[in-house]
């Protein structure tokens, strides 16, 4: 009956006028969309024990020793990971375990399962409550000039301390544990 | 026999929150509630924003919103050593006579690194030994014209467990009550405050309605360096 015939095209939209023709865009690939992004998962079951680097977003749900560096990426360390490594990243989302520093150029974010022993460095730092840190965090911000909330303001110190309850001199310390 | 100084000083607070009508010890603004005024807080802000890159040494648990609040307003290096945690272990492990002879190796940092220390009212679960020793050790770690933020309850109290103070803004805080099998033990005076942190100067100190003291102190500046 009716059969498409493959060698009957639509005719050709009218060539525009310009110097250049379209280029073709088979050859070029697409960009993705962010949902499509390559993730790469390194599983519960594996073991790394030196450098670990790339520049592609990673989940980590396994362990690993040594150091991580995904400079322009954005690093997972799921629920399950156990990381004892320094981590460099864009971007940290931590979900397991961290013992050494951790480096962001953006974000550090430690969910209500994450645990960071060590010291955080970078601009913005979120931490869910639950969540268990013990070290410093750095979030000196880049180029230096403070930032002064609306409502802060520098105030002329006061010359003399304002106790709300004079202190007596002949008053015999208290400080003892009372029970 | 005439009561104490601390005695009449406690008895004229429980007649000014008996005035107060419907405000208990436990229900008063701030306390695992709507956030309380904090006058404290604000001056603490303004010494430490005249600072580059201050270094803030927290002493309690960490808490995002405190740790946004202080890094975007401050631009601050935030350590974050929560003494409350070493409290509570060595309490259930009845062993909290060590306490104070762990301090040295828990607050590491080189002396005169730390240009303000929040230690919220870590000093009422302490005893007389580790306060007077936490406090010596926090006046050798602050650097001249650093400051100390402090709560301090001014009456005893039978409760167990600790808080978290949440930094709502630079006006306000808000206590998070959390768990613990440890109670407070030392009513402290101004006199004792004082005391205790020989070398540092109380600059401010609040008497709030939760029967709480705020106080701030200060240790002195290097000389010249800026107005006293």
């Amino acid at each position: 009956m009716w059969k498409r015939d493959d060698n009957v095209r639509p005719p050709a939209p009218p060539a525009t006028p310009g110097p250049m023709p379209a280029p073709a865009t088979e050859a070029v690939p697409r960009p993705q969309p962010y949902a499509e992004k390559p993730q790469v998962n390194i599983g519960k079951s594996v073991i790394i024990k030196g450098e670990l680097s790339g520049s592609e977003d990673l989940t980590i749900e396994g362990q690993v020793e040594g150091k991580i560096e995904l400079r322009q990426n954005v690093l997972t360390i799921g629920p399950n990971a156990k990381i004892k490594a320094q981590v460099v990243a864009k971007s940290v989302v931590v979900q397991g375990e961290v013992t050494g520093n951790v480096a962001a150029s953006e974000k550090v974010d430690i969910r209500d399962s994450g645990s960071v022993d060590g010291d955080i460095s970078s601009p913005k730092v979120a931490i869910a409550e639950g969540a268990h840190f013990r070290g410093s965090i750095d979030m000196q911000r880049q180029g230096g000039a403070p930032v002064t909330g609306g409502k802060v303001s520098v105030e002329t110190p006061k010359a003399e301390p304002k106790p709300a309850v004079p202190p007596t001199p002949a008053a015999p310390p208290t400080g003892v544990p009372k029970a | 026999m005439l009561p104490t100084e601390d005695e009449r000083r406690s008895g004229f607070l429980e007649r000014l929150t008996a005035r107060l009508p419907g405000l208990s010890h436990d229900e008063a603004p701030g306390r695992g509630g709507e956030p309380r005024p904090s006058k404290a807080l604000p001056r603490f802000l303004s010494r430490m924003s005249t600072r580059e890159a201050p270094v803030l040494l927290d002493l309690g648990p960490v808490v995002g919103d405190n740790v946004a609040f202080f890094g975007e307003r401050l631009g601050c290096k935030l350590l974050i050593e929560d003494l409350y945690a070493d409290v509570e272990r060595l309490t259930r492990e009845k062993r909290f006579d060590t306490f104070k002879d762990t301090l040295e190796a828990r607050l590491s940092v080189a002396p005169g690194s730390v240009d303000g220390v929040l230690c919220w009212d870590l000093f009422d679960f302490l005893d007389q030994g580790a306060a007077r020793a936490l406090a010596a050790r926090l006046v050798t770690l602050l650097s001249p014209g650093g400051m100390l933020l402090g709560y301090f309850e001014t009456a005893p109290s039978a409760v167990t467990g600790y808080q978290r103070f949440v930094v709502k803004d630079a006006h306000a805080i808000q206590l998070r009550p959390y768990g613990g099998s440890r109670r407070r033990q030392l009513v402290l005076s101004n006199r004792d405050i004082e005391r205790m942190f020989s070398g540092l100067r109380v600059t401010e100190s609040f008497l709030l309605l939760s029967k709480t003291r705020e106080v701030l102190l200060r240790k002195p500046p290097a000389p010249g360096s800026e107005p006293a």
